[in-house]
């Protein structure tokens, strides 16, 4: 840029046709800043995707050489009644847990977008759960959760007699009873919406203040407001992050079912597939069976990112500019 | 004009700390087209957002069609709005934003597709009702702005600055077209702009505006010809009125008028004339020529700038040495204290 600093007018116009047909030179610069980047996918990513889709076909256990197994592990985890429970348990946990914190984070963006007092203090509160490590936030909710001494019994037992809650039922039986262990797992997953709560407030102060004059020029109840306005407008951020969240919910499930649940309470009520594939390979060192359990969580991740796409060409197509 | 369509009094607001409208008394009656016209930051738009109510005042009162609506919510003041930056809704189409207003109010959605056909075609825009604002010109999403606050029958339609996103050619066009439909539907409209031949080609009556004051309010003629103060008089033409000392160099040619020592005059370009035996020895700067007219900037003997408009074919050139002469007519006095005007 130097050179063509000192050539006059015409100056801009050779730095537009450069940055347009890039020459060998600054080619070879943008490959080389590109290469750290591609050295972590190939090496990190790709490789070991690949190996797994290998080790998908083998019988390996980490210490013997693999062996060829064809399609030996696909039919196994097709008759697999464990895996089955943890394919069923991923699947609910993202049709139920997914919304319920899209849901949570778009109310907390919407009721925190504005100015206020209070609102900043507030923003970083609903962010914070998000910021704790996942083992630490385990081990807190293994607390609370505590069927006799935990806080969130003991606020549910509150004006109930003999350790019954007010309307005289049990209190959840968080940790060893199958149902209440999944709620417990969801309820857990809820607080740690902070990335798609701030996403979301972005989006939201993102959008133009006239359009919300305008309605309140016309007389928009809040709800008149939400419907036509505030939820149509977020709809493309809202379906992308859902869809995001939908692949992360394979992961996100692990460290709560291996810290605090341990998989359990019989039968395998809080075992999910990333749980499923720890203990396959690493406990029962069936390393090619927990390949093969990889693979699903491959093609479900693939799905999802085959969703996504489509809704990116849905949205550029419904707004033009 | 019968009764009062819109009433300020005594209106002050605030953003935060700082006031930007200091006591507005100003009446439109009904069906008048009043224009607020005033420099950037002179408080226009704030006047429209009080009167909409999207701005809490901080003193006096606003008053619709007698309604006193000072605390009511926007929704209940019966206004329509046209934003500078149209506000429409991006994902509905053009006949969805239309019948917005009338959905929202629980209109059954027959008749309100039914009322913003009939809007639509009353600005012009029948033919785009199912496209999206992403899908339309500048032209076309003010046609459909104007469609929206059409829809109702509001006391009164809000314009801020409805025209200020248009090229020049499309402006004069939609300038025309609003005054027409004005006169048609007989509304009473407030109109903000910054834009003096705008406010003086549309307005019933122009509320010159300045840093938060009305400096004075009258009819397109009135501000022209009887500029009460210095500010209306060099912001309303183009290119302003010279003002000069009452003293001299230049003194007007007939009988002066009984002036204080300390007065100022004021004339505007048209009334130069630089043919004259006599008059202020003055030395020509540079020319515009825009088509008949050329703009003549003089420095007068002393070094007070004056501009004069002479036919481009008798204009003179750069560098040469002419006289400027005004008549006593053509002249506006002012306090040169206050800026107020003094006569005629």
């Amino acid at each position: 840029m130097s050179a063509g600093s000192g050539t006059g007018p015409r100056a801009p116009a050779t730095g537009v046709g450069r940055a347009a047909r890039p020459d060998a030179r600054s080619r070879r610069q943008l490959a080389l800043m590109l290469a750290p980047y591609l050295v972590g996918l190939v090496g990190l990513v790709l490789l070991p995707a690949l190996v797994t889709l290998a080790l998908a076909f083998t019988h390996y256990d980490l210490v013997r050489p693999p062996a060829w197994a064809g399609f030996d592990n696909v039919t196994a985890l097709v008759e697999d009644p464990i895996f089955r429970i943890a394919l069923t348990n991923t699947l609910v946990f993202a049709v139920v847990a997914v919304p319920l914190r899209m849901l949570l984070a778009l109310g907390l963006a919407l009721l925190l977008h504005r100015r206020a007092p209070g609102a900043g203090t507030a923003r970083a509160a609903a962010l914070l759960p998000t910021a704790v490590p996942e083992i630490a936030y385990g081990l807190l909710w293994l607390w609370l959760l505590n069927p006799l001494y935990g806080p969130v019994n003991q606020v549910l037992r509150v004006g109930g007699e003999n350790g019954l809650t007010a309307l005289g039922r049990t209190p959840p039986q968080w940790l060893t009873d199958p149902t209440d262990a999944r709620a417990a797992i969801i309820l857990m997953s809820l607080f740690t919406m902070g990335e798609t709560f701030v996403v979301l407030l972005a989006a939201r102060r993102a959008l133009p203040r006239d359009v919300y004059e305008m309605a309140a020029v016309e007389d928009a109840t809040g709800w008149d407001v939400f419907r036509r306005i505030t939820l149509p407008l977020m709809a493309p951020v809202l379906a992308l992050l859902a869809v995001r969240d939908a692949i992360a919910s394979l992961h996100f499930t692990f460290v709560p079912a291996f810290v605090v649940t341990d998989g359990g309470p019989p039968p395998y009520a809080t075992t999910y597939l990333s749980l499923f594939v720890y203990q396959t390979g690493f406990e029962y060192l069936r390393y090619g069976y927990a390949a093969a359990a990889t693979l699903v969580m491959m093609v479900l991740t693939l799905a999802a990112v085959l969703v996504q796409w489509r809704l990116i060409r849905r949205y550029r197509r419904f707004y033009p500019r | 004009m019968s009764g009062a369509g819109l009433v300020l009094d005594g209106v002050s607001a605030a953003y935060r700390t700082e006031t930007v409208l200091h006591e507005i008394d100003l009446a439109v009656a009904r069906g008048e087209l009043l224009v607020v016209l005033g420099p950037s930051g002179a408080g226009k738009s704030t006047v429209l957002r009080v009167v909409a109510g999207l701005e809490p005042v901080t003193a006096g009162r606003v008053r619709i069609a007698g309604r006193d609506v000072t605390d009511q919510r926007p929704g209940l003041r019966n206004v329509s709005m046209v934003f500078q930056s149209y506000a429409l809704f991006p994902h509905l189409t053009v006949a969805e934003n239309i019948a917005f207003g009338l959905e929202v109010r629980d209109t059954p959605r027959r008749v309100a597709r039914e009322r913003a056909r009939a809007a639509a075609e009353t600005v012009g825009c029948a033919g785009l009702l199912d496209r999206r604002p992403g899908q339309l010109s500048g032209g076309e999403r003010q046609r459909v702005a104007l469609a929206r606050a059409l829809v109702r029958e509001p006391d009164v339609f809000l314009l801020d600055e409805p025209l200020s996103n248009l090229d020049l050619a499309l402006r004069v066009e939609m300038r025309a077209e609003l005054r027409a439909l004005h006169d048609r539907l007989g509304a009473t409209m407030v109109h903000v702009t910054h834009d003096q031949t705008e406010a003086l080609v549309l307005a019933d009556r122009i509320a010159v505006l300045r840093d938060g004051r009305i400096e004075q309010v009258g009819t397109p003629e009135e501000i022209w010809r009887t500029p009460a103060t210095v500010f209306v008089a060099r912001f309303v033409g183009s290119p302003a009125m010279n003002l000069l000392p009452a003293g001299g160099p230049l003194l007007p040619i007939g009988d002066p008028p009984a002036l204080p020592v300390e007065a100022q005059i004021g004339f505007r370009p048209e009334a130069a004339t630089l043919d004259a035996g006599h008059g202020a020895p003055a030395t020509v700067d540079r020319v515009e020529v825009v088509g008949e007219d050329a703009y003549v900037y003089l420095t007068l003997e002393g070094g007070k700038p004056v501009v004069a408009r002479v036919p481009t074919a008798r204009r003179p050139d750069r560098g040469a040495a002419v006289r400027v002469g005004v008549r006593w007519a053509d002249t506006h006095v002012f306090d040169a204290a206050s800026g107020r005007r003094l006569a005629p």
